[in-house]
């Protein structure tokens, strides 16, 4: 990114922060969290400031400009001091959802890198250095609705884990954009506030399903040899077990002898017994669950066909950030340095529909002239652009600022 | 509420039985006295208990005596002052505690977790999933007794959870509130002492330093080997050591995993910092900075031990499990057993 763009965006955040700061809903607690900023300039993070009031914050994002604001998840009593004497005095439970956990299929195009000197580009994973020249590389992520899909169907699944395994309220829960490839999840209770590391590793690992044991949720091998009294998990159970048959239960609805034996391991006879009988079996549910049922299928099948089911079932969150008690996160709805988008909170009842390459746009529609080094296609508040190459085009404001802040455009006056 | 003796007794490390206690008023100078040594002695007995079984036997004859041995019990150990002794001894108490608990009323134990902990407890007689429950406690108690124990079972996500409550029975509510007890009795014996003891209990401190001095000679501990065998890592740090080698892309999870374990079996920090240059993402100021302060060179001073196993494996950095694994916690104590392995096989 050139001076040029840098100085031209601060001072659109700048203006933004003029204008719209008072959006800013403040952290309970704002004098006892620590702030951290990221300037245009620098590049560098100013981090251990604190505000005493939401109205001091927003003057300082005024006057800085920042291109990333982030504050503490967590309490302190010496916001401002070093890591070892700031006295920790407990954090809010969050979680971050970013495409780049993803395993979708589109990701690979996602990364373009352009090199700084020659200005040649490619996707897929950057070299260390241009195959060109050998300059410095400058890479950045793309988004694509399909990936933005992928982490809101995560996050939605999050909100169902969070509501009724844990008992979160809706109010206690605060949905974000994270401005650029995914969600945060803020949930702040009394009764996790104070939660050490390990306790948080406990519900990462309780979301990921990580540690997950079946015969400890009614499948063990004891359960299939003697004569026990518990059917096994059922579709209406609660927690886990709940999860597994439901997993299990949609598996068996569309898989085949094929995906049986090459994705989840089964000997060839024993895919066919279930692939035949899958709708004997379907139908058997209604009225018990079918573990002990299928003869030819056993504890070690039904384990692996467990295994890969609950894959679909487990959330894919950051396992550092939720475990982290120290952990600056971006502020809701200020702006992400890497696309210009607000980190705007989502109304649980509106997320399904939310789109943020719509939703979350902060700079409007007004005609902006700029120069594109390089661009692929992309798509923004419904319109198509690009792809763009060396060349002077007139944006609309968000979309010219998206290029400027990925580094692929300068302002042309 | 406690009403009985007999129960405070049980469980005198609650609320109720301090304040009975404290009703007493019993002052220190008045411990020399003959009608006390009774409670002088039982305490001495719990203290011994605790350091030779890691147990206190829970019989007794005069609840009284019960009763007052403990506080006397912890007078004593505060007196000695030894770190091992405390937490032996908030052992014993807790182990006792726990052979109470497991068989008492569940109303006992509502009142207990509630009145002294803070719980959420809550009686149940919900038969879930084919298993009878006695209990549902809240997830924050619930996590801050259960992540000290590695059985499975105990993992959060092999429980039936329901709005925030974990289900348990009667014997699992009081193997948690044996962590609770444990922890309590250690607070208690880490405060500074503000009573001068001196002549009236020195025979019985010196008894029982006596009995410490012998219990410690016999637990060893054993050092860490001198030369580095990379052949001994186990498969978790063996992968990040070859990625990081080969100039490949750690995770921030996997270079803290790798730079603290490596530190920890004796790298040096410049070593560390050379084997990183490879990576293409290298920054050598950032990469000092980051094994320093591991190294305890930066920050407050802290060495870092490297990650157990069950965060490699939360973040997803435990790989290819083999026999060693199923018997260790930690990628530290896998090196050493390996070691000791490959030796004696070499020694043959």
């Amino acid at each position: 990114m050139t001076t040029n763009a840098g100085n031209f965006l601060q001072m659109k955040f700048r203006e933004y922060y003029k204008d719209h700061g008072s959006k800013i809903p403040s952290p309970t607690s704002i004098e006892r969290r620590e702030f951290g900023f990221l300037l245009f300039k620098e590049g560098l993070m100013t981090r251990h400031r604190s505000f005493k009031s939401i109205n001091e914050l927003g003057k300082t994002l005024v006057d800085l400009g920042p291109s990333d604001v982030y504050y503490s998840a967590a309490y302190y009593d010496y916001p401002t001091e070093n890591m070892d004497k700031k006295g920790w005095r407990g954090s809010n439970l969050i979680f971050d959802i970013d495409a780049d956990h993803l395993e979708s299929d589109c990701r690979r195009t996602h990364i373009v890198w352009i090199c700084k000197r020659c200005q040649r580009t490619g996707v897929d994973q950057p070299p260390s250095r241009c195959p060109e020249c050998g300059g410095r590389i400058h890479d950045t992520y793309w988004i694509c609705e399909e990936c933005l899909e992928a982490t809101k169907r995560e996050t939605i699944k999050l909100v169902d884990f969070l509501t009724n395994d844990f008992g979160f309220s809706h109010k206690d829960m605060l949905v974000c954009f994270s401005g650029n490839r995914g969600y945060h999840i803020h949930v702040e209770e009394k009764n996790v506030t104070d939660l050490d590391q390990l306790a948080r590793k406990e519900i990462v690992d309780y979301l990921r399903g990580t540690g997950l044991e079946m015969g400890l949720h009614g499948l063990s091998e004891e359960d299939f040899t003697s004569k026990k009294i518990d059917p096994g998990p059922d579709l209406t159970d609660p927690g886990w077990r709940g999860r597994m048959a439901r997993a299990v239960h949609s598996l068996l609805s569309r898989t085949s002898v094929e995906e049986l034996v090459n994705q989840v391991g089964l000997p060839r006879r024993t895919a066919e017994t279930v692939v035949s009988g899958k709708d004997d079996i379907l139908e058997s549910w209604r009225s018990s669950p079918p573990w002990h049922a299928v003869v030819g299928v056993g504890a070690k099948s039904w384990e692996k066909i467990v295994q890969f089911a609950i894959k679909r079932q487990t959330v894919n969150i950051d396992t550092v950030v939720t475990s982290d008690i120290h952990r600056l996160i971006r502020l809701p709805e200020t702006l992400h340095g890497k696309t210009g988008f607000r980190t705007a909170i989502v109304p649980l009842e509106e997320l399904d529909r939310f789109n943020p390459l719509s939703d979350a746009q902060a700079f409007g529609k007004k005609a902006t002239r700029i120069y594109v080094m390089n661009s692929p296609e992309f798509r923004l508040g419904g319109e198509d652009y690009g792809p763009f190459k060396d060349e002077r085009v007139d944006l609309p404001a968000e979309a010219a600022i998206m290029l400027m802040c990925k580094g692929l455009a300068v302002p042309h006056d | 509420m406690l009403i009985s003796k007999n129960d405070l007794a049980k469980y005198p490390f609650t609320h109720e039985a301090r304040r009975y206690i404290e009703n007493l008023h019993i002052k220190i100078e008045e411990l020399a006295a003959e009608e006390y040594s009774p409670i002088l002695e039982r305490a001495e007995r719990r203290i011994e208990e605790s350091i030779l079984y890691g147990c206190v036997n829970h019989q007794w004859t005069n609840s009284d005596v019960e009763i007052l041995s403990f506080p006397a019990s912890i007078m004593l150990v505060m007196a000695i002052r030894d770190n091992f002794l405390n937490r032996r001894c908030a052992l014993g108490e807790a182990r006792r505690a726990y052979n109470l608990l497991r068989s008492e009323q569940k109303e006992r134990i509502l009142d207990v977790s509630f009145e002294t902990f803070n719980w959420n407890l809550k009686s149940t007689i919900d038969s879930l999933s084919g298993q009878a429950f006695d209990f549902t406690l809240d997830l924050r108690s619930f996590l801050r007794n259960s992540i000290a124990f590695q059985d499975r079972k105990w993992k959060l996500v092999n429980r039936v959870m329901i709005n925030g409550n974990i289900y348990l029975t009667r014997e699992e509510a009081g193997r948690l509130l044996q962590e609770e007890v444990q922890r309590q009795v250690q607070e208690r014996l880490s405060q500074p002492m503000r009573l001068e003891l001196a002549g009236i209990l020195e025979q019985r401190t010196n008894r029982l330093r006596e009995l410490l001095d012998t219990r410690k000679k016999t637990v060893k501990s054993y050092e860490m080997p001198k030369e580095i065998v990379i052949g001994a890592f186990p498969s978790c740090i063996k992968v990040l050591y070859d990625n990081a080698s080969s100039g490949k892309h750690l995770s921030h999870m996997g270079r803290f995993a790798l730079a603290s374990f490596l530190l920890n079996v004796g790298f040096s920090a410049e070593k560390i910092i050379e084997l990183f240059t490879e990576a293409s993402d290298f920054d050598e100021r950032m990469t000092k900075y980051q094994v320093e302060h591991i190294a305890g060179m930066r920050g407050a001073g802290t060495k870092y031990s490297s990650p157990n196993c069950s965060t490699l494996k939360t973040h997803g950095l435990c790989r290819s499990p083999d026999e060693i694994c199923k018997a260790i916690r930690h990628p530290l104590s896998y090196y050493r057993r390996k070691l000791g392995m490959t030796r004696r096989i070499s020694g043959q």
